[in-house]
């Protein structure tokens, strides 16, 4: 088949599956995006589809992550977390409807700015890709520090980086001992989903402790209303004013130059710095609201694009997470042999350039004419059990193929770990960097 | 009052008999396309397995009642 066309039908297929999975509450967003490119890149498709599927993911995603955040008043994501505070003041006042259209609007912005000034920054930073790469084990513990230096609990963060890569290289010399994988094969992928998905695990695991369930127990119905849009204007410079457009986009363009640092805070601290000067409520939560949207757009895409253009190693918390697939899908792709290597920079163009311009038209397009519907139809028809059931096969599925049996019980233990870890405010970011610098780690300790 | 084991779980609400249901019919779906299908290929096996989680995903759609009262205003 036309490679042109492959690429066609993975952009469609990531906008079909993530304007769903957008739409429902509380999905984060690593968990959603790692399985499916994941299999993606296993499966031995085209690294052109592989690329141009995962970057019209996380357009898609952005976007209609957010709604839930506007009309029922759930985050969709992590992402949108930060703007819960602004969407609920907003929706008391009846104003969802203008809500989804500043935060279309915002989107919009966010990948103006950042796709271009990406793509310019990676080329710049290729040259040092060189010196970078030749210390990159060394660049992964450094990471692992610096991102503990930021999280909520710095030092449980940092006591923990040692701990953890211990049990990640001990469970990896199980394996290489019992002759499950073969010596060369560090297993990491399902790793890397066992930490993804330790709170859910953990969540689960507690529901055995009666205490625990007593308290997890919800006796009423969730009620949740949908107000109605009014559809008529999707002209973007109608929908924000000037000064949101301004902020909006300085906003992206300083966060494109932070691409090392995790989406999440950077969304939180521009947001805030960007509509602190705005006096009235309403207009402040309008603010942060479209500065938000724009973020949520420019972090991903800098954070994923600029580590893969220029070195072609995760060393961005987006690159390192929700987008690992590109940099490391063993056997298929590896740190020394992923899509950076072996796609020319023009053949990383086209499959960008074509999914961000589909992904982000069609969002834009739906979420001003049909949130309402779309929202509707997931929240009554697609229960959570589903969801939640799918995601576990996805990671048994993954866990089996990388390591047999005994690994679905290593990723169980390394998932409860992980959780834990994470309710006491050690994140994934600092996780998934010390699960890159075990051997760097181990090794050190073997003198 | 009616019997009632809901629980909030990933920011949502799910009833626990139900969750782990769904989790069953997902996991041997997906596990026994990924064994049962007739190849050596593991890519073809996986996207069976894939295909597996699907029909669970599915299956648990039609079975299963979201737990949210959706109100229209």
């Amino acid at each position: 088949m036309n490679i042109l066309i492959q690429i066609l039908i993975g952009i469609i297929l990531a906008i079909a599956i993530y304007t769903i999975v957008g739409f429902i509450p509380g999905t984060d967003e690593t968990s959603v995006l790692v399985p499916i490119s994941l299999a993606l890149s296993l499966s031995g498709i085209n690294a052109q589809v592989v690329l141009a599927f995962f970057m019209a993911s996380i357009i898609t995603l952005s976007i209609t992550n957010a709604i839930p955040t506007a009309l029922v008043g759930l985050p969709g994501g992590v992402m949108s977390s930060p703007m819960m505070e602004h969407s609920l003041y907003l929706k008391d006042r009846g104003l969802s409807a203008v809500v989804i259209k500043k935060m279309a609007v915002g989107s919009l912005i966010g990948v103006m700015v950042s796709l271009p000034l990406s793509i310019l920054l990676s080329n710049i930073i290729a040259p040092y890709g060189e010196v970078l790469k030749r210390y990159y084990s060394i660049l992964f513990v450094f990471g692992a520090i610096f991102l503990s230096l930021l999280s909520k609990n710095k030092i449980a963060s940092l006591l923990s980086i040692i701990p953890l890569s211990f049990l990640f290289m001990s469970l990896r010399h199980l394996y290489w001992s019992l002759d499950i994988v073969p010596r060369e094969k560090n297993v990491t992928i399902s790793f890397f989903l066992a930490i993804t998905i330790g709170p859910l695990l953990l969540n689960i695991f507690e529901l055995f402790d009666k205490e625990k369930r007593k308290k997890m127990k919800v006796i009423e119905d969730k009620i949740i209303t949908i107000p109605s849009q009014d559809d008529r204007n999707i002209n973007p410079f109608k929908i924000i004013t000037k000064k949101e457009l301004r902020n909006s986009i300085l906003a992206s363009l300083i966060s494109v130059f932070l691409f090392v640092l995790s989406p999440v805070g950077l969304t939180i601290l521009l947001g805030e710095v960007f509509s602190r000067n705005t006096k009235d409520r309403k207009e402040r939560s309008f603010m942060s609201i479209t500065v938000m949207s724009s973020l949520i757009q420019s972090t991903y895409i800098s954070g994923i694009l600029i580590p893969l253009i220029s070195i072609g190693i995760p060393l961005s918390p987006v690159s390192i997470g929700p987008g690992i697939a590109l940099f490391d899908a063993a056997p298929r792709f590896t740190t020394d042999n992923n899509i950076h290597h072996i796609l020319s920079f023009n053949e990383m163009l086209l499959p960008i350039i074509l999914a961000v311009g589909i992904a982000l038209l069609f969002s834009y397009y739906l979420t001003n004419r049909y949130a309402s519907i779309i929202s509707r139809f997931v929240l009554e028809k697609i229960p959570h059990e589903a969801i939640l059931a799918l995601f576990i096969s996805f990671i048994f599925l993954l866990s089996y193929i990388d390591a047999g049996v005994i690994n679905i019980f290593g990723v169980i233990l390394i998932g409860l770990v992980s959780g834990i870890l994470n309710r006491h405010g050690v994140n994934y970011g600092v996780q998934f960097m010390s699960l890159y610098a075990a051997p760097w780690i181990f090794n050190l300790f073997l003198g | 009052m009616k019997k009632n084991d809901n629980i909030t779980i990933w920011q949502d609400v799910v009833s626990i008999k139900e969750l782990i249901l769904s989790v069953v019919i997902s996991v041997s779906l997906t596990m026994g396309l990924y064994f049962l299908v007739p190849s050596n290929d593991n890519s073809v096996k996986l996207l069976f397995g894939l295909l597996g989680s699907i029909i669970g995903f599915i299956i648990s759609t039609i079975l299963y009642n979201p737990k949210r009262k959706v109100e229209k205003i």
